[in-house]
């Protein structure tokens, strides 16, 4: 057995390495800003609200199951937060509310999808308009404003010359890695995704292992919302929109498999940095928004393409 | 002159020749046996008789005339059709409408489909075959052995003169078998050539006239099946004698588990029986009986209405979790949708049940994982021995390894077998019995449940034998012949 470090890098990670690569590649050449350190560490930061998002996603992804209503979860986590924060409760109990906002909201479409035996995409479609609703009716509709200097100093502090929200990311990215790969949770996790009849008879605990898949999404939700409440000093009822659709984006560039049971944290985050990294890098080229979106586009499709057209060759 | 000559037939997949230069010879209006264990070459060669893949080499004939056959339209075209294992029906669509898929009878400048005409003439190829099925109706209402002679009648609406049929009997019952048995002679009546594959000699030596036989690509030969006896045929398939074994008993008196009154629906009503330290219990009965269901209740699979489980002297809650803690294993029937998770390595498949086993502190202990699985496996004999390979990528034998080494790891006590040796092939098959039989002489208790007599007169001390849902009788071992089983498996007759 080799002792690479690079042992786990899978082929299909690679593979999504090499897109990156050959993307920054174009930009380093076609403007010079692209390639410098300060632009880098900007693109991992744009990218981390979305990575957040994406890891909770990806496992969700592995469990078989879809969760859409990340945006709207992290919006009523931001406004809980952000209300109590206001209100003058101390910081950290506002971010565990914000946290437990997260979580709550999991549970309720895991609860649904297991226990209630409805699909993942109807339950969370459901939750896409439900949680948006909450936050809506919680806040009035107005941005909740004046968060306190702490709080917005966590967010936007740096850590060895490194963005808070990037150190934040990478190490709730580690985490995911290791529950993925290292944990019987994992375990369980690809074992749903992948056969859930089967896993049910081997006696893998099916409603639990769907229960943390959402919870954990909802919570990473509520993470990626405190990260952008930083930035923005206030919470609006309507962040988030869309969030789903980049996390899913991110998550099957990176190689998980929408019917369940394949994905990688490593492939998700790599993902995550490509969209980012093209979106940098066309504003750096001061391309027109629309084209972004197409550009975008392309990519996820030219992904999955490639995807389909190498599927088979790993030993997996 | 042949209906149907292969010569030297040659395919390769990359650097991997699988047949090298096969001969197949069907004589018109026979029933030929293409014989082999899994991976032998049979299904390519019928892959490439169907047009769905083509051969590197060699030349095909039909009627001394030679054909290319480059796509199935092509197949079509030379007379060859195939019944798949798996059928490949709209159960949506009427019978007629199954019949005539991909090439419906046009009128009006080919604009309207003629249901009538079609119906009309799948009426009169079904008549000859089974009367019976009603070509309005929809597949999907039919059952599994019906839907095969529609297949076969829609091979004859082609003008097939030769049908290709793989492993047909793998979901019949007895009785429905019999109905093949009819429709086959029927065909070759007709001069229909038929080429039979399967595993199960018994039908091979009813059916057959003349077998090839292949083993790792190549043809073994092709035997008279007047002149051979099934032994012979089997160590022509495996390439080594088989022993064959008789049964063994390691069964105790000590009770095990003991189940009572378990019922769900008409599935499974008042069922009641005891199992023993190390004894093999086998369960006949038709398909549909209830053989199954009985063995998902008992696991914990599903939810039984009444009834209990007993295991050393304690009920056991329903639930998979519980049952399994009690140190119940299934190995279900169906091993790709029930059994394996397809995309993860063999040791993990293996550790499902287990994972706390193998985990400490929560982090799962890979090294002690893959150690283990080498362990159990290689003692198992899965091969080749790489337990972290994608168990997708096995064999059916070695995965079916796989899913007993499951329950080994779990040290469950008593294992359920659910049709244990489905789709595997005979080498393999003898491993199995051989575990089985291990298992049981380790002090397990052990519950088979086969459609296949011979597997359970073979396997078994004592068969229970159900009917309609219920237990119909108990068999002990003096007791256990196929007369007996069929004689309380099937239905009275009610006027």
């Amino acid at each position: 057995m080799t002792k690479s470090p690079f042992r786990h890098l899978r082929l299909r990670d690679a593979g999504t390495l090499l897109g990156l690569l050959l993307i920054g590649g174009v930009f380093a050449v076609l403007t010079p800003v692209f390639l410098t350190a300060p632009n880098l560490l900007n693109i991992l930061q744009q990218s981390s609200i979305n990575a957040c998002i994406a890891l909770g996603m990806t496992l969700v992804i592995i469990s078989g199951g879809i969760d859409l209503s990340v945006g709207p979860v992290a919006a009523l986590s931001a406004v809980v937060g952000a209300a109590l924060m206001v209100g003058g409760a101390p910081i950290a109990v506002a971010v565990l509310a914000a946290l437990g906002v997260g979580m709550l909201c999991g549970l309720m479409n895991g609860v649904l999808i297991t226990l209630g035996g409805l699909q993942p995409f109807i339950v969370t479609l459901g939750g896409l308009s439900l949680y948006r609703a909450l936050a809506l009716i919680f806040t009035g509709g107005t941005p909740i404003f004046g968060l306190p200097d702490g709080f917005r100093a966590l967010t936007n502090g740096t850590l060895l010359g490194v963005p808070n929200p990037v150190v934040v990311v990478a190490v709730l990215a580690l985490l995911a890695w290791v529950v993925l790969n290292k944990t019987p949770l994992g375990e369980y996790l690809m074992a749903v995704g992948g056969n859930a009849e089967a896993a049910r008879i081997s006696g893998v605990p099916v409603t639990l292992t769907k229960l943390a898949a959402y919870m954990i999404s909802g919570a990473l939700a509520a993470v990626a919302a405190l990260i952008l409440l930083g930035r923005l000093g206030a919470a609006e009822p309507t962040m988030g929109n869309l969030w789903e659709l980049d996390a899913i984006a991110a998550a099957a560039i990176g190689g998980a498999s929408l019917m369940g049971g394949r994905g990688s944290i490593i492939g998700t985050l790599v993902g995550c940095i490509i969209l980012g990294a093209l979106r940098n890098g066309l504003t750096l080229m001061n391309v027109q928004a629309f084209y972004q979106l197409l550009a975008t586009g392309i990519i996820i499709i030219v992904a999955m393409l490639i995807d389909r057209a190498t599927a088979g060759k790993e030993g997996h | 002159m042949a209906r149907l000559t292969l010569t030297g037939i040659t395919k390769s997949y990359g650097p991997v020749q699988v047949l090298h230069g096969v001969d197949l010879t069907v004589a018109k209006g026979e029933v030929h046996g293409l014989l082999g264990e899994n991976g032998a070459g049979k299904s390519t060669m019928l892959n490439i008789l169907s047009g769905v893949i083509r051969a590197d080499g060699g030349s095909i004939a039909v009627d001394g005339a030679p054909v290319t056959i480059a796509s199935p339209q092509g197949a079509r075209a030379a007379g060859i059709a195939m019944i798949h294992q798996e059928l490949q029906q709209v159960p949506e669509l009427t019978v007629a409408q199954n019949m005539y898929l991909g090439r419906p009878l046009r009128r009006l400048g080919g604009l309207i489909v003629d249901r009538g005409t079609q119906e009309a003439r799948a009426r009169a190829v079904l008549a000859q075959l089974d009367p019976g099925i009603d070509p309005a109706a929809p597949v999907g209402r039919l059952r599994v052995a019906q839907r095969q002679i529609v297949e076969i009648g829609k091979a004859l609406l082609g003008n097939a003169r030769i049908i290709a049929m793989d492993e047909p009997t793998s979901s019949l019952t007895p009785t429905e078998f019999e109905r093949l048995v009819q429709v086959i002679a029927a065909l070759t009546a007709q001069g229909v050539s038929v080429i039979y594959v399967s595993h199960k000699m018994d039908e091979v030596f009813r059916l057959c006239q003349r077998a090839t036989v292949l083993r790792d690509g190549r043809r073994v030969g092709q035997v008279d099946i007047a002149d051979v006896s099934p032994p012979q045929v089997i160590e022509m398939m495996v390439g080594r004698e088989l022993a064959q074994a008789s049964h063994r008993s390691f069964a105790t008196g000590q009770v095990m588990m003991r189940v009572q009154g378990l019922t769900r629906g008409r599935h499974v009503q008042d069922a009641g029986f005891t199992l023993h330290r190390g004894e093999v219990l086998g369960v006949a009965g038709l398909v549909g009986s209830g053989r199954t269901e009985l063995m998902r209740l008992i696991a914990g699979v599903d939810r039984a209405e009444a009834g209990t489980v007993e295991i050393a002297g304690r009920v056991v809650p329903q639930g998979v979790r519980a049952r399994i803690s009690a140190g119940l294993g299934l190995v279900p029937e169906e091993r790709k949708r029930e059994g394996i998770i397809r995309h993860r390595p063999v040791a993990v498949n293996m550790a499902l049940p287990s994972m706390r086993l193998f985990s400490r502190l929560g982090i799962t202990r890979a090294a002690h994982l893959n150690r283990t699985a080498e362990t159990v496996m290689g003692d198992m004999q899965l091969r080749p021995l790489a337990v972290r390979r994608a168990i997708g990528t096995f064999s059916g034998g070695n995965q079916q390894k796989a899913i007993i080494g499951r329950w080994i790891a779990a040290r469950a006590q008593i294992l359920l077998f659910d049709e244990p040796t489905r789709g595997i092939d005979v080498g393999a098959k003898a491993e199995i019995y051989a575990l089985i039989e291990r298992l049981a002489s380790e002090g397990h208790g052990i519950i088979v449940v086969s459609s296949e007599l011979p597997e359970v007169i073979r396997l078994s001390d004592r068969v229970l034998v159900m009917r309609e849902g219920r237990i119909a009788a108990t068999l002990p071992g003096p007791e256990i012949t196929e007369a007996n089983i069929a004689r309380h498996a099937i239905p009275a007759t009610r006027p």
